[in-house]
């Protein structure tokens, strides 16, 4: 009794900015409130390009799906989805395959709330509210939305959401927990911000993000490689974002993408 | 320009002021639809452009520079217009959307809150323990109804806004209040604690307690959280299991462990009293009517035992099958005896018996401040084995004197059978001088135990219940021995003397073990004289005659001339008499009776022997005393020292100088 009592969930509070719904300002949605683009400002002063960099996040989320879907993968686990915006992997996997199944993870309560809303009525999606960074507690919600067959592949998708796994958290346990739980020729599509590219500004971003409720830690290339252990590397590795096998002929600035990205097939 | 190199132109501008989730065909191709419509309705391309998500800040303005130059400004108006209320509705759309978000993450919060909480109301409710959730004022917030029930009240909400405190044994209260403030301050994480509360109706109830904090959303302390376990129940059985260990189940008295552990707490100078009883006759009880009416037996004696502890103020306890002990503070001990053995006489009938009872007692009094219990059960048990050797119905008070007497001999008795048996009791002869001609008439078989002399022996092996066994064995090597001499030395070999101890004078075997030693060793009967303990023919036992009627020549040792042996001498054919008195010199006014009993014992055609006469002097004053034979005058020798004497001298030994 001394502790508090674990299965009391924390409050709603719209007076405390969240990741998800900045994220989501930054891609022009209108899903967020005063205290989140107050928030997204300060961001925007310390990375000008941030938005550009959610736009790039976001394409990459778009090509990563594609390429898995091309792979065969028609089960995805979208790890910190946050709220659903523009371009949400169900939405894209099903222009292939509308058989595509997708289990979305968030522990924002306002982002799942949300999702529910839009999944309301989709029998082959669902939400599950946990934290990432607890696999056993998310594979074991992922099985009992029985969406996910674990004997077949899994494109896992952490995109744009590992910069909020602290050190402490053990991120190579996070995902080796995830790849042990999918079976060979499953994919990881990843992307997290990065020192490498403009510290400047990243420093800025960790110092505007380190008094939120989503503070942020930035990993370099070598990092990040440490994560991919049992996978091996798609073409072309680890890259900033638009260089990750770009559409057409990319028109942005890779120093100035600010994420790295990568996907992974677990051997 | 061709319409669809400015639609890959108003792509390339858009899809960097916007992510718009679409390939870049399918982008282009939407554009170039939305350039076909344009001059028509600049308000569906302007719904088409929010649709696909170009909604970016500059979005609009990179729309406007592409298309400028080739279409009108009236026709750019009514597109921005239309885009802008486009982004309105659309922006309504997403507030509308996340507000029904927020209401829905509200709602199951709310709704995890009610089922956590419905979980916890039933934990609080339903739970074995009690639980008192109290502010800092010690007032309780809530109390479960368990709580109210261990503290004897209806429900929970009696103990509303009660200072829990109330509950709490006075004498606790202070040591608890430390050990809350210790939680409190987050000096501990909690505490627990074994206590007792006071019942509303003021009856103590023994707890578990475990105290713990509440704290707020932001980890403030708020309240503390008591949880009290009734362990009365356990706590009465581990009493009764503790009692069980203390008390004799069959009486309910204390047993011995207990007893003695409350004479050590009155061990402090204290005029007590200690009785030890043992039930007379008792095993008779149990080995006639059976262990079922022993038992009925004992738990009546215990009764009225209690009735006079009780009335004494006393403590009482069976320690033993039947042995109780009784201690007492500044007690009269004669008075107190009389009520025990008044208690107890009462008739008994136990399944139909009448049965008589009485005690042996003994008593310790008002013993020395720095005896220990131990010494005291000891001393007192002592007492009790004398009161039992003088009869029934008999009490003792320990001497302390005696006993430490006694305790030397118990000591003795206890190592005797291990000397026997490794040897170290050995035979000696010593030699009887016939008085008139100053010559040996024989040798008288001795036991031998470092300097203990035979008589000593022998009465230690009376008390070790070692005298029959000693005594058969002592017999028969004696018996071996001098027919060994027979066969060497012919007439010369001595006659053997066998004093025997009081116990095998009586013993019925007697004459059979005197008979097979005879044919055994082949000994001549004449050359065999048994000495028998005179109180066995004082207590009627016929062995002198019967020995006497086999041929064998006894004589009575212990004699010490009381009227009852002078009777017993004119019935029992008896060859000698054997006494130890001091010799009677001439000075001694005794000297005229020695010598008139002597003359009676003769007068009855019974020979006069002396034992322990060490001096010639006093073998002079036996002979003019009218005395036969002593012995004494020379030391005890080995068999092998006699064999040699024998075989040097030709004459038998010299009487002593």
């Amino acid at each position: 009794m001394s502790e508090r009592m674990s299965w009391v969930p924390e409050g709603v509070d719209t007076g405390k900015p969240s990741a998800a719904r900045l994220y989501d300002y930054l891609l022009g949605g209108g899903h967020n409130f005063a205290a989140d683009r107050e928030l997204a400002e300060k961001f925007l002063r310390a990375q000008p390009n941030a938005r550009t960099i959610a736009r790039l996040n976001r394409a990459f989320l778009r090509r990563a799906v594609l390429f898995m879907m091309d792979r065969g993968i028609r089960q995805f686990l979208d790890l910190g989805s946050g709220i659903p915006t523009v371009g949400n992997v169900h939405e894209i996997a099903r222009k292939a395959d509308p058989e595509a199944r997708v289990v979305y993870v968030d522990f924002e309560e306002v982002a799942v709330a949300h999702s529910q809303l839009i999944l309301e009525e989709d029998p082959r999606a669902a939400v599950v509210q946990e934290d990432m960074t607890a696999p056993d507690a998310v594979l074991k919600a992922a099985r009992d939305s029985g969406l996910i067959d674990f004997s077949q592949p899994v494109g896992v998708l952490t995109v744009g959401v590992f910069h909020f796994v602290p050190p402490e958290a053990d991120p190579e346990a996070v995902v080796a927990a995830y790849r042990d739980a999918v079976p060979a020729a499953s994919y990881l599509a990843f992307s997290q911000f990065t020192q490498d590219l403009q510290p400047a500004e990243m420093a800025g971003v960790v110092e505007v993000m380190k008094k939120s409720q989503n503070p942020m830690f930035p990993r370099t290339k070598g990092e990040i490689e440490g994560l991919f252990g049992g996978f091996e590397l798609i073409e072309p590795g680890i890259v900033p974002l638009p260089l990750w096998r770009p559409e057409d002929t990319n028109t942005d600035d890779p120093d100035k993408a600010g994420i790295y990205a990568a996907v992974g097939r677990k051997v | 320009m061709e319409l669809p190199e400015l639609a890959a132109r108003w792509m390339n501008a858009l899809t960097s002021t916007a992510y718009i989730p679409l390939s870049r065909a399918e982008i282009r191709q939407a554009l170039l639809d939305s350039l076909v419509e344009l001059p028509e309705s600049p308000e569906s391309v302007a719904n088409r452009l929010v649709s696909l998500h170009a909604t970016g800040p500059d979005s609009l303005r990179v729309t406007i520079e592409v298309l400028s130059p080739t279409f009108e400004l009236p026709l750019l108006a009514r597109l921005s217009s239309a885009y802008a209320q486009a982004m309105r509705m659309d922006a309504f759309d997403q507030q509308e959307q996340i507000k029904v978000a927020i209401v829905r993450a509200k709602q199951r919060v709310e709704r995890t809150l009610k089922v956590s909480q419905a979980r916890f109301q039933e934990v609080f409710e339903s739970s074995a323990l009690g639980i008192a959730i109290t502010d800092f004022d010690d007032r309780c917030v809530e109390a479960n109804d368990t709580l109210a029930e261990i503290v004897g009240l209806e429900s929970g909400e009696d103990l509303g806004a009660r200072p829990l405190i109330d509950f709490f044994h006075p004498e606790d209260a202070a040591a608890l209040g430390v050990s809350y403030r210790r939680v409190r301050e987050g000096r501990v994480d909690r505490f627990r604690d074994q206590r007792k509360l006071i019942r509303a109706d003021g009856e103590p109830v023994w707890v578990h307690l475990a105290v713990s904090l509440l704290r707020d959303a932001d980890g403030a302390p708020t309240h503390f959280v008591t949880m009290v376990e009734d362990i009365s129940e356990l706590h009465l059985l581990q009493r009764n299991l503790d009692h069980q260990l203390l008390h004799d189940s069959l009486t309910g008295l204390s047993n011995r462990q207990h007893f003695v552990t409350q004479l050590e707490r009155q061990l402090d100078g204290r005029p007590i009293t200690l009785y030890h009883l043992g039930l007379d006759a008792f095993s008779v009880v149990n080995n006639g009517l059976g262990h079922e009416t022993g038992d009925k037996l004992l738990k009546i004696v215990a009764n009225r035992l209690r009735a006079v502890a009780d009335e004494k103020h006393a403590v009482l306890a069976r320690i033993g099958g039947d042995e109780f002990a009784l201690l007492t503070t500044s007690d009269n001990v004669t008075t107190t005896v009389e009520e025990i053995q008044e208690a107890l006489t009462e008739p008994t009938f136990v399944d139909d018996h009448g049965i008589a009872l009485s005690a042996s007692i003994g008593v310790v009094d008002r013993p020395p401040a720095f005896a220990t219990a131990a010494e005291l059960m000891r001393c007192a048990n002592a007492a009790l084995r004398q009161a039992k050797a003088r009869g029934k119905r008999q009490w003792a008070l320990h001497d302390p004197h005696d006993d430490a007497r006694r305790r030397g001999k118990y000591a003795l008795a206890a190592s005797m059978p291990g000397a026997w048996e490794h040897g170290e009791i050995k035979i000696l002869y010593a030699p009887v001088h016939g008085l008139e001609t100053n010559e040996v008439l024989g040798a008288v078989a001795r036991l031998h135990w470092d300097d203990l002399s035979h008589n000593d022996c022998m009465e230690l092996a009376d008390s070790t219940g070692l005298s029959l066994p000693i005594g058969r064995w002592l017999l028969r090597e004696a018996c071996a021995q001098a027919a060994a001499w027979v066969a060497e030395f012919g007439d010369r070999a001595p006659t053997l003397h066998v004093g025997l101890g009081a116990l095998q004078s009586r013993d019925e075997d007697l004459v059979a073990d005197v008979k097979r030693a005879l044919d055994e060793t082949g000994l001549p009967r004449e050359k065999l004289r048994i000495a028998l303990d005179i109180s066995s023919v004082l207590a009627g036992d016929d062995n002198a005659v019967v020995l006497h009627d086999s041929g064998v020549v006894t004589a009575l040792d212990g004699f010490r001339g009381g009227h009852d042996e002078l009777a017993a001498l004119t019935e029992v054919p008896v060859r000698a008499v054997i006494t130890r008195a001091p010799a009677p010199n001439p000075d001694s006014p005794l000297r005229q009776a020695m010598h008139d009993l002597i003359a009676t014992v003769h007068s009855l055609g019974v020979r006069f022997g002396v034992d322990e006469v060490h001096t010639a002097t006093d073998a002079d004053h036996w002979r003019a005393a009218g005395a036969d034979g002593v012995i004494g005058l020379l030391p005890a020798l080995t068999a092998a020292e006699v064999t040699d004497l024998l075989a040097r001298a030709a004459s038998p030994p010299p009487a002593a100088s």
